[in-house]
């Protein structure tokens, strides 16, 4: 099979898929260590754990584009491809958060997660599934690209919920190590937590309804019992709490940031043992 | 690496001075330079046998005698001189607070300065500044800066510029009132466009008010127990006076409140500052700098208030004096290298005129030799006399490439320039006055930087010398 220009047939361009994966796991494993070692040093986040990470974005981002002329379908089906597609929207978060110098050191706990879904990716293969021929069309690329921007903009906002919430608490304590000094000022994490829930919980909204319409095209309704069905709304409930403490009259910074924070807990627990229940392993969940 | 020859008749840089750590207020005020007097005391060093160049870097912690001479001897009597005669002391007695660097030793220290290693500050940034204000200084002055002190003052720049992009050495709050608004930044990112209230005209409250009004707060009230004192203040420094009436009141809408009283009580209270605020949820970061302290513990208690007294600040402080202390290794190897690559340059130069010499006396032998044996030899024509000159030449420069490396590698040897001088002394070489000096590009490898010390090149060989060798 050849891979638009590049020539390349099935064997080959597989090769290359997982070696561009392992560049790019390589290098966001550097640029997260890297912004280790500067938060354990209490020093000011550099430029060098952006430039890794664009690196390694670029590698990610050329291996899902070879998958999609190798296999002439978007990476979107089944579990190495899906999660390589979620990692790489995540890391779109943490490079637009880079551009605000105050916010570089958001890929302190948004690269983990990144690590996490390349990881899988590349341990179950990044490689086109048998159903993926079944799972076409318009319906079905907004739903899972709107969902992926969804939780991509959930977990920025979790992740800056949570160093909001930790920053917070080194001001009032006074306490002036690692945190107050590595982590970004209350408002710029404020900001991004916004941010993240006017971005991610809108597209999290579309996803779940263009997947519901997607269904009505198999004349099918809402499946209530579907693993994935459950996550998404569980996720959109928890986030829409966290909306709901935002616009609370008050004091509602450090409030909405433990909530956001909370949110995400919740996600990721319900996204562990919905993934325990799945009975499709070579699904996302 | 730094030499002092016996006799002090060598080419070098030198420094001599007075800083925070060898001399009390007292004596660097009386040493200190200003701008007016810079010219006439550069006019008058220059003029003193031995010394080429000089640059004055005067500042409130040192006041510095920047010399190229060739005389060394007589170069730092005249800088001793001329800093005893204004301190009203005589020599011996201005030793003791004055020293005094030599060679390599002055870059190394110019660089330490502008890094601010040397700084009372460490790492503080007002000194980049400084050097770089006494270089223009001296570029104003036909006797000040010549091309050793240009490429030395420009170098130390650099250096400066390269240790607070590539180290953490400048960053952190160093002082109190930076320490203050680093807080406020740390709550609000940024004070543009925030309201900051100060209460108390004091010193402290002042520099505090400057530093907000640097940082871009955007309406900054200053409120006394006496309106007179805060009319004042702000008419020197900037913002705007409000009576204390007007103080509480602003502070339902202010993000930063500053004390810096001289009362002997807590003038703010939690249930005062409570009623102030009403219904605000935005944060408000309380700055207490005043000792004994202005604001009761208690309000630190209130949602959404930050508040820090002089011992939190004095705490951030010496985190930051850590912080800073840890990056000076990192500061050190790149002045190192700087350095190095500067005295490679320079001594460089130092050899081009000992090989200008040698070249031009084998030349002037080869021109002899030549002249003598075409005079005893008839019927050449003009191609077989061209192909003898072209002969000679060729045979000649290959005879002082050798000799051409020996002197390059000499001049980076610590311990070469004795051999030069020696060379130099055959020759009947007089010593080379500054105008005469190879131009620096001429003196330094493809790139700009120096050839390695390694023995497998010479750091400043011309074109001409390699095809010599070639040919």
């Amino acid at each position: 099979m050849s891979a638009g220009g590049l020539a390349l047939d099935g064997p080959d361009a597989a090769a290359m898929i997982l070696a561009l994966h392992l560049l790019a796991l390589g290098l966001y494993a550097a640029a997260w260590v890297l912004q280790l070692r500067e938060f354990r040093q209490g020093r000011e986040s550099g430029h060098g754990g952006v430039r890794i990470t664009a690196g390694g974005f670029v590698a990610h981002g050329a291996a899902l584009a070879l998958f999609t002329l190798t296999y002439r379908s978007l990476p979107l089906i089944g579990l190495g491809p899906a999660s390589s597609s979620l990692a790489l929207v995540m890391v779109l978060f943490v490079l637009a958060a880079s551009i605000h110098a105050d916010l570089r050191p958001a890929g302190l706990f948004l690269l983990p997660p990144v690590l996490l879904l390349v990881g899988q990716a590349v341990l179950v293969g990044v490689g086109p599934t048998a159903g993926q021929l079944a799972f076409r069309g318009p319906w079905f690329v907004l739903h899972v690209t709107a969902a992926f921007l969804g939780y991509a903009g959930l977990a920025a906002a979790s992740a800056a919920a949570i160093m909001y919430v930790l920053q917070f608490r080194a001001l009032k304590r006074k306490e002036f190590g690692s945190v107050f000094r590595f982590f970004p000022p209350l408002d710029s994490l404020d900001r991004l937590n916004k941010v993240g829930l006017a971005v991610g919980f809108p597209a999290l909204t579309v996803g779940l309804l263009a997947g519901w319409s997607w269904t009505l095209t198999f004349g099918r309704g809402l499946a209530l019992e579907d693993p994935q069905t459950i996550l998404g709304m569980v996720t959109w409930g928890v986030y829409l709490i966290a909306i709901i403490a935002r616009l609370r009259p008050g004091p509602h910074g450090e409030r909405a940031a433990a909530i956001s924070a909370a949110a995400f807990v919740v996600t990721v627990t319900a996204f562990l043992a919905l993934r325990l229940l799945a009975g499709e392993p070579d699904f996302f969940l | 690496m730094g030499e002092r020859e016996a006799d002090g008749a060598a080419m070098t840089i030198t420094v001599v001075g007075a800083n925070h750590t060898t001399a009390p207020i007292e004596l660097r005020e009386r040493v200190h330079v200003d701008a007016e007097s810079a010219a006439e005391v550069v006019s008058r060093l220059v003029g003193w046998d031995g010394i080429e160049e000089c640059v004055i870097l005067s500042t409130c912690n040192r006041t510095e005698l920047y010399l190229h001479v060739s005389d060394v001897l007589s170069g730092e009597r005249a800088a001793l001189e001329t800093l005893a005669a204004r301190a009203g002391l005589t020599t011996s007695d201005a030793e003791s607070f004055i020293y005094r660097h030599h060679g390599y030793e002055t870059v190394v220290h110019l660089f330490r300065v502008a890094a601010s290693l040397d700084s009372l500050v460490l790492g503080e940034a007002e000194i980049l500044g400084q050097i770089g204000d006494a270089y223009e200084a001296g570029l104003q002055m036909p006797e000040g800066v010549g091309p050793v002190l240009h490429r030395l003052f420009q170098s130390g720049l650099a250096v400066g510029g390269a240790v607070r992009s590539e180290t953490k050495l400048g960053c952190g709050a160093a002082s109190i009132p930076s320490a203050a608004v680093r807080l406020a930044i740390k709550v609000f990112g940024s004070l543009e466009g925030r309201t900051a209230v100060v209460l108390g005209a004091g010193d402290m409250g002042e520099t505090t008010l400057r530093c907000l009004l640097v940082e871009g707060a955007s309406d900054v009230l200053v409120a006394n127990r006496t309106p007179e004192r805060a009319a004042e203040t702000v008419a020197r420094v900037g913002g705007r006076a409000v009576s204390m009436d007007e103080f509480w009141r602003s502070l339902s809408s202010a993000d930063v409140l500053v004390t810096s009283t001289a009362a002997t009580s807590p003038v703010i209270t939690k249930r005062e500052l409570a009623g102030a605020r009403g219904a605000t949820a935005s944060p408000l970061v309380v700055l207490d700098i005043a000792l004994p302290r202005d604001v009761e513990s208690a309000v630190g208690e209130l949602p959404s208030v930050f508040l820090y007294n002089i011992d939190d600040l004095q705490k951030v402080v010496g985190a930051t004096h850590e912080a800073r202390a840890a990056e000076v290794s990192s500061a050190e190897e790149l002045i190192a290298d700087h350095a190095r690559r500067f005295w490679r340059w320079y001594r460089a130069r130092e050899a081009a005129p000992v090989i200008r010499g040698l070249r031009a006396h084998a030349e002037a032998i080869r021109r002899e030799e030549v002249e003598r044996l075409l005079a005893g030899l008839d019927g050449l024509g003009d191609g077989d006399r061209r192909r003898i000159e072209a002969s000679m030449r060729r045979m000649l420069n290959k005879l002082l490439h050798p000799s051409t490396v020996a002197v390059r590698r000499a001049a980076l040897d610590p311990g070469g320039l004795s051999f030069l001088e020696g060379l130099r002394n055959a020759l009947g070489l007089a010593p080379v006055p500054p105008d005469d000096a190879v131009p620096p590009d001429e003196a330094v490898a493809p790139g700009g930087v120096p050839a390695p010390e390694d023995g497998h090149g010479v750091a400043a060989e011309t074109r001409e010398e390699r095809e010599a060798g070639n040919r």
